[in-house]
């Protein structure tokens, strides 16, 4: 895991920045968010590819493209989490007086 | 928290350039992170012995093919590329090097080179044997034919590099090590070879042994050639040693008077039992010939030349071998010289003269047996004889002033008759020669030396 992470640190610092802004946006959206069924449904299909990434099913270059992707989508709901989270502190925030 | 939830329904529209992210990242990283894992496992098996390894990476998993030489060998192996950083698995493909039984390995020489082959217990303990064949034999092409393989006994490296040793000794040949006893068979380089191996294998290792040696020797070959234009006796080849080189060397010196002695002979050991015995004769019959050449190879002697007359020729060949060692096998091919051309009387006694002034007819002491060491000179005389068919020649002997001049009488006389009787027998007419004695009446130096006493003692040819 330590070698995935240094190896393509560029391209998870890429994943996280992406994230990043999609949370940002995410806090001021107006439009529909993801319905509850297709949320689970995702949730679960990602616990399925964890699983198998970690039981080491899917052998050979398919097997570190999952890695690499896992690790990425990691990168980048991690990204999210921390722009949402910034950007409700700035907007709860009383404005300044004029 | 509530709002968290309602604002991760609406992190999806991110996940799409993600996608396009984690494809470009994987188009672009599998190539070099692949070569990078296989470079680093390559690296930590670096001082691991293996044959015929082979990584390959795919993804993260790493397919290790190799040939171990021990079990423990194998499984570290393993476990040290599982170790790698960044290896998900490892597919295991290693095995054990094929073990031989028995283990053979052999070292082969022709005229032109060294072939290794059979078994190597390691790739170092191979290289290392090259790299002795290639020191052992400068020059000559080291082929190699070996296969890794586990089974070679204790010490097995310190036994090939032995026998790498006694290759160089071979002219040509192969010793083989099957588990741990060795076989030898060839020809030695040199004289003596084949004792030098069979000396060096004593030091062959604890547990190893020669179940054969089959090292032949090279012919021991003496060699003497008589050449009458040079007036030279050349011996060339070997002789057992030096008591041997100097019997020869004077056994030569009698038998050849006029002829200057060349020795070119070397001392080696190898030489055929009885090897003094064949070629003292052998060197005899040689100083008969007007030309010819002495090839003694082993037990084998070989004459060839030129006789001077046709009865000598008839008592060479009739001769030849009688005195050899049993076992010994002899060929001598005699010709006849072209008669020389016909000179009146004077000349005869000229050649008679410089020819008894080179050489004297040898008796044995105090006896009227002439000397078998006096065969060539006597030959030279009837060749001569027949060149003046007409002339009648006065046999004289001669003594020195020594003892009773009774006695003295006698002997001369009787020595004269024994020359005469040599000369009728070779075929020439009785009729012609006159014998006659006169004791020590006729001195022509002093008779108080031994040296003035040996020239009184003496045959004379008078052309009458």
């Amino acid at each position: 895991m330590a070698y995935l992470l240094i190896f393509h640190w560029g391209w998870l610092l890429a994943s996280l920045l992406l994230g990043f802004a999609a949370g940002w946006i995410a806090v001021v959206h107006r439009g529909q968010g993801m319905s509850k069924p297709v949320s689970r449904g995702l949730s679960v299909l990602v616990a399925a590819l964890v699983a198998a990434a970690l039981t080491r099913v899917i052998p050979g270059r398919p097997g570190y493209w999952l890695d690499l992707g896992l690790v990425m989508l990691a990168s980048y709901l991690v990204g999210c989490a921390l722009g949402s989270w910034l950007r409700d502190r700035v907007l709860s925030r009383p404005a300044p007086a004029p | 928290m509530h709002g968290f939830f309602r604002w991760s329904t609406k992190w999806w529209p991110g996940v799409i350039p993600l996608v396009a992210l984690w494809v470009i990242a994987a188009w672009t990283n599998t190539a070099p992170m692949e070569s990078d894992l296989a470079a680093r496992s390559a690296a930590t098996l670096k001082d691991t012995v293996l044959d015929k390894r082979r990584i390959a990476v795919e993804g993260r998993d790493v397919t290790l093919a190799a040939d171990a030489f021990s079990e423990d060998g194998r499984r570290g192996a393993v476990a040290a590329v599982e170790a790698v950083s960044g290896v998900r698995l490892v597919n295991d493909e290693t095995g054990l090097v094929p073990e031989a039984r028995p283990f053979v390995w052999w070292a082969e020489r022709d005229v032109v080179r060294v072939t290794l082959g059979g078994s190597a217990p390691l790739p170092a303990s191979k290289s290392r044997l090259l790299e002795a064949a290639r020191a052992d034999l400068g020059g000559v092409d080291v082929v190699d034919q070996m296969n890794l393989a586990r089974g070679a006994p204790p010490l097995f490296d310190d036994a090939a590099l032995l026998v790498l040793d006694q290759i160089a000794k071979l002219k040509e040949g192969k010793i083989t090590i099957s588990d741990s006893r060795v076989s030898l068979s060839g020809m030695a380089r040199d004289l003596g070879g084949r004792e030098a191996i069979a000396a060096a294998l004593k030091n062959l290792p604890e547990g190893f042994s020669v179940a054969s040696n089959e090292i032949k020797a090279p012919p021991y070959v003496f060699q003497a050639y008589k050449d009458p234009v040079a007036v030279t006796l050349t011996l060339t080849g070997y002789v057992p040693d030096n008591n041997v080189h100097a019997a020869l060397a004077a056994a030569a010196g009698r038998k050849f008077f006029s002829e200057k002695v060349v020795d070119n002979l070397k001392a080696s050991i190898g030489a055929p039992s009885g090897f003094a015995s064949a070629v003292v004769p052998a060197l005899g019959a040689l100083s008969r010939l007007s030309t010819g050449t002495l090839v003694v190879s082993d037990r084998e002697v070989k004459l060839s030349g030129d006789a001077f007359y046709d009865a000598a020729a008839v008592q060479i060949r009739a001769g030849f071998g009688k005195d050899f060692p049993q076992g010994w096998q002899f060929k001598a091919d005699i010709s006849v010289k072209p008669a020389a051309a016909p000179v009146d009387a004077t000349v005869c006694q000229e050649l008679f003269s410089d020819v008894l002034a080179k050489g004297k007819i040898r008796f044995e002491s105090g006896r009227a047996i002439i000397d078998p060491d006096s065969a060539g000179l006597l030959d030279r005389l009837i060749e001569i004889a027949l060149r003046c068919p007409n002339a009648n020649i006065e046999i004289a002997g001669h003594t020195d002033g020594d003892g009773d001049d009774g006695f003295n009488q006698t002997l001369s006389e009787k020595r004269a008759q024994a020359v005469t009787d040599y000369l009728v027998k070779a075929g020439l007419p009785a009729s012609r020669f006159t014998a006659v004695g006169y004791g020590s009446t006729q001195p022509i130096a002093t008779n108080d030396t031994d040296q003035g006493k040996a020239q009184n003692r003496r045959i004379e040819f008078m052309v009458r």
